[in-house]
């Protein structure tokens, strides 16, 4: 198939920019140049290979390689470009934040070799993670990225960091293991039914097959899944490793971190629930999903307004984000579905460069405690309106790109029957609202404390931050074409007609049912629509359009 | 009929080793005792596939047999034994809660397993329970124990117990799958050790209650 060399040639530069960063460990006083020019060649070619990847899948090409274990559909594409411009994003502000660290001695130069041969080693298998076709591969790739990243949580081996790296490293390789219970026994029926385990392994012979799988066994599978996986994307109760990981991590790994590897688990997690909905009908994995969804959000809200920790702040609401988009998912249908897929690309953008910004408050004032941080935009200005921007951006302020996204899945709730469910959600989200003003009146805006000097920080550290920027507006203002697309396509590919529900749950009238589920919402007339997007059709290749 | 209750008590043995793991405060022995009870792993192997005919599970024993009989035992053994027994806080586990925590891992995994139907486990329904149970009782390992060495043997006691699981119903996934999942294992076994071993350098203490810091 044309372009599928591109999935393989994206995994080999992540992998020989590894390779190639720990080998500058023995360059000595030239490691610092040779691993910053191999980390620079590496992201711009991802940033090209990706770009090609996504143009490729927005003009409805199917990538596959090795005989489809990898696959680049326009569901994986998604959230595969958002892996690659966020490499990019984090990649570039990296060389400033490190920069700095040697300057102050926190690090020393050889250290770079070891941040940057991680950094390439977690985005490898991240993308390994979103293009894994395979079931078990893709559980590997999960668990890879856990053991990849861990060196980057505790990179600077402090006390603390490696109290992080520890947590993190048991809390999620256990929940993970939870997710390869839920592979085995989806694998173990699928080859059941399928009696060809090359098939069984594969997701997309799987979804085609789902009909036919046993509905008692694929319900546990899921519940594994959702739990195994849910504790990498952080998921309550299973999030308690992320506001240490987030907060000891150097500050782009921690962006990297939000953007790239919860949302790596997130699509695992979907693409057993769209098994699963075929399987056994759609309200099983809509209900766990709204569940979580509106406990994290629950739980999240609050902590994050008592935080005084701006890094453990940006974690809990990340909870609260992943929170909201199972939320998205659970209301289902496509403009939920579209919506929980948006917002998953809006969060992850809007993360990465708060995360970054507060990358610079670090190294302005030397300690992420919002009691000390004061007056930031007088202290260094563009900083400052950086983080007033991403503040909003994350309060869910208009015109940026979560405010959109957020409005969608609102909307989705209130159409399908959740008017109740939407009504708490508003509350949570209002205490987050409120969370971010106290951080932009108590710390961002107000007089700068005398100690600080005055004055901003250099170009390699702001210049990402406001290309991320660029693209929190341009989300808010108007999806790109293509963007929107792929987002169509995967919805559409998310809430293709469960087989089986069609047996199982007859569709029935939305009106006559308060519950509506993903078969259901195909047969209204809800097409999602997301802006500069046409709507969101089924696929009219489903049974259920008969 | 005798071949499935070879394998159903093999199986069983299992849990019983794993309570001597999880009772051994010494960690070089414990870890002696982990490939003892891995090499029980793999004579499950071994009798399934004699018993089901499922050639694939010799070639799962022997990879099992180099990699969880000699090298991860052997793995920990080396990096662990600067770890001094004396320092060891003692577990949290007393021999009779560890038995009753035991008999609960296997009643929840009864509840489990007992609705799902996959012919691949017809016939190994009780060993099928005990992976899972196996499974449960290594995450209550971790869960209890203070000491973070513990917490490690804990994770390969849960990986065992996958790994049975994956032997009664996907012994038919593609090698290079299983290859897959014993690396990454492995590795998982070798980075908690790494860090077990930088926390111990650091806080001269590998008492998770040391590692209380961060917080809200």
């Amino acid at each position: 198939m044309p372009g599928s060399w591109l999935i393989g040639t994206l995994l080999v530069t992540f992998l020989v920019a590894a390779a190639a960063a720990f080998a500058t460990r023995g360059l000595g006083a030239a490691t610092q140049r040779a691993v910053e020019t191999v980390h620079v060649i590496a992201i711009s070619i991802a940033l090209l290979i990706g770009g090609l990847i996504v143009a490729e899948v927005a003009e409805g090409q199917r990538l596959s390689l090795l005989d489809g274990w990898l696959i680049v559909d326009p569901l994986g594409c998604n959230f595969l470009g958002l892996v690659v411009v966020v490499g990019l994003l984090t990649g570039l502000y990296s060389i400033g934040y490190l920069r700095h660290d040697i300057e102050s001695g926190k690090i020393k130069a050889t250290d770079l070799s070891r941040y940057y041969g991680f950094f390439h080693l977690f985005l490898f298998t991240m993308v390994l993670a979103v293009t894994s076709n395979n079931l078990i591969m893709m559980w590997v790739s999960i668990e890879a990225t856990t053991l990849t990243s861990v060196f980057l949580v505790g990179f600077y081996g402090h006390k603390t960091s490696l109290e992080a790296a520890w947590k993190y490293v048991v809390i999620c390789t256990v929940g993970v293991a939870f997710g390869l219970y839920g592979t085995v026994l989806v694998f173990a029926d699928a080859n059941a039914a399928l009696a060809n385990a090359q098939s069984a392994i594969l997701w997309t012979e799987v979804v085609k097959h789902a009909a036919s799988l046993d509905r008692a066994t694929i319900s546990i599978a899921f519940a594994f899944v959702l739990i195994g996986f849910g504790t990498k994307a952080g998921l309550v109760p299973m999030h308690t490793w992320m506001p240490d990981a987030y907060s000891e991590a150097p500050s782009p790994s921690s962006a990297l971190l939000t953007a790239g590897l919860a949302n790596c688990a997130l699509l695992v997690i979907i693409r057993y629930a769209v098994i699963t909905a075929k399987a056994v009908g759609p309200e099983f994995p809509q209900t766990l999903f709204l569940i979580f969804g509106i406990v994290s959000i629950g739980v999240a809200a609050p902590l994050i307004f008592v935080q005084r920790d701006l890094k453990r702040l940006l974690a809990y609401s990340s909870v609260e984000n992943m929170g909201f988009i199972a939320l998205g998912l659970g209301i289902g249908g496509p403009l939920g579905v579209a919506a929980a897929l948006l917002h998953a690309l809006n969060h992850g953008l809007a993360k990465a460069l708060m995360f970054c910004c507060s990358g610079n408050v670090l190294m302005k004032y030397g300690t992420r405690n919002l009691d000390t941080v004061k007056g930031v935009l007088r202290v260094a200005p563009v900083t400052g309106f950086l983080l007033i921007a991403g503040a909003l951006a994350l309060s869910g302020a208009p015109p940026f790109n979560v405010f959109v996204s957020e409005f969608l899945t609102v909307t989705a709730g209130i159409k399908a029957g959740y008017a109740w469910l939407v009504m708490v959600c508003l509350l949570l989200l209002t205490v987050v609202l409120a969370s971010f003003v106290q951080l932009i009146g108590g710390s961002i805006l107000g007089p700068a404390p005398e100690s600080v000097r005055k004055g901003d920080l250099g170009a390699l550290t702001l210049a990402p931050l406001g290309l991320g920027l660029a693209l929190v507006l341009l989300m808010g203002l108007h999806v790109p074409a293509p963007i929107a697309r792929i987002l169509a396509q995967a919805t559409s590919s998310v809430v293709e007609t469960p087989a089986v529900a069609d047996r199982v749950v007859p569709a029935r009238n939305p009106v006559e049912n308060p519950h509506p589920t993903f078969a259901m919402d195909l047969h209204s007339d809800a097409g999602a629509s997301l802006p500069g997007c046409a709507r969101v059709q089924p696929r009219k290749d489903n049974a259920c359009a008969n | 009929m005798a071949g499935e209750n070879i394998v159903n008590a093999l199986s069983a043995l299992l849990v019983v080793t794993s309570l001597f793991v999880v009772q051994e405060r010494q960690p070089k022995r414990a870890a002696l005792l982990y490939g003892v009870q891995s090499f029980v792993l793999v004579s499950v192997f071994s009798a399934l596939a004699f018993f089901s005919g499922t050639e694939e599970l010799y070639l799962w024993a022997l990879s099992a047999f180099v990699t969880k009989t000699i090298l991860v035992p052997a793995i920990l053994y080396r990096a662990l034994r600067q770890f001094d027994p004396v320092q060891q806080p003692p577990g949290s586990l007393s021999p009779s809660i560890a038995m009753a925590l035991a008999a609960v891992a296997l009643v929840v995994s009864a509840a489990i397993v007992t609705p799902i139907h996959l012919p691949a486990s017809a016939a190994f329904k009780p060993a099928l329970m005990v992976s899972l149970a196996h499974f449960f009782l290594g995450l209550a390992c971790i869960i209890t124990q203070r000491n973070i060495v513990k917490q490690i043997f804990g994770y390969c006691l849960m990986e065992n117990g996958s790994h049975l699981t994956l032997a009664l119903l996907a012994n038919q996934a593609p090698e290079l799958v299983e290859i897959g999942i014993a690396t990454d294992a492995i590795f998982a076994v070798v980075v908690m050790t790494f860090f077990a071993r930088r926390i111990q350098a650091a806080l001269h203490s590998v008492d998770d209650r040391e590692l209380m810091t961060l917080k809200g």
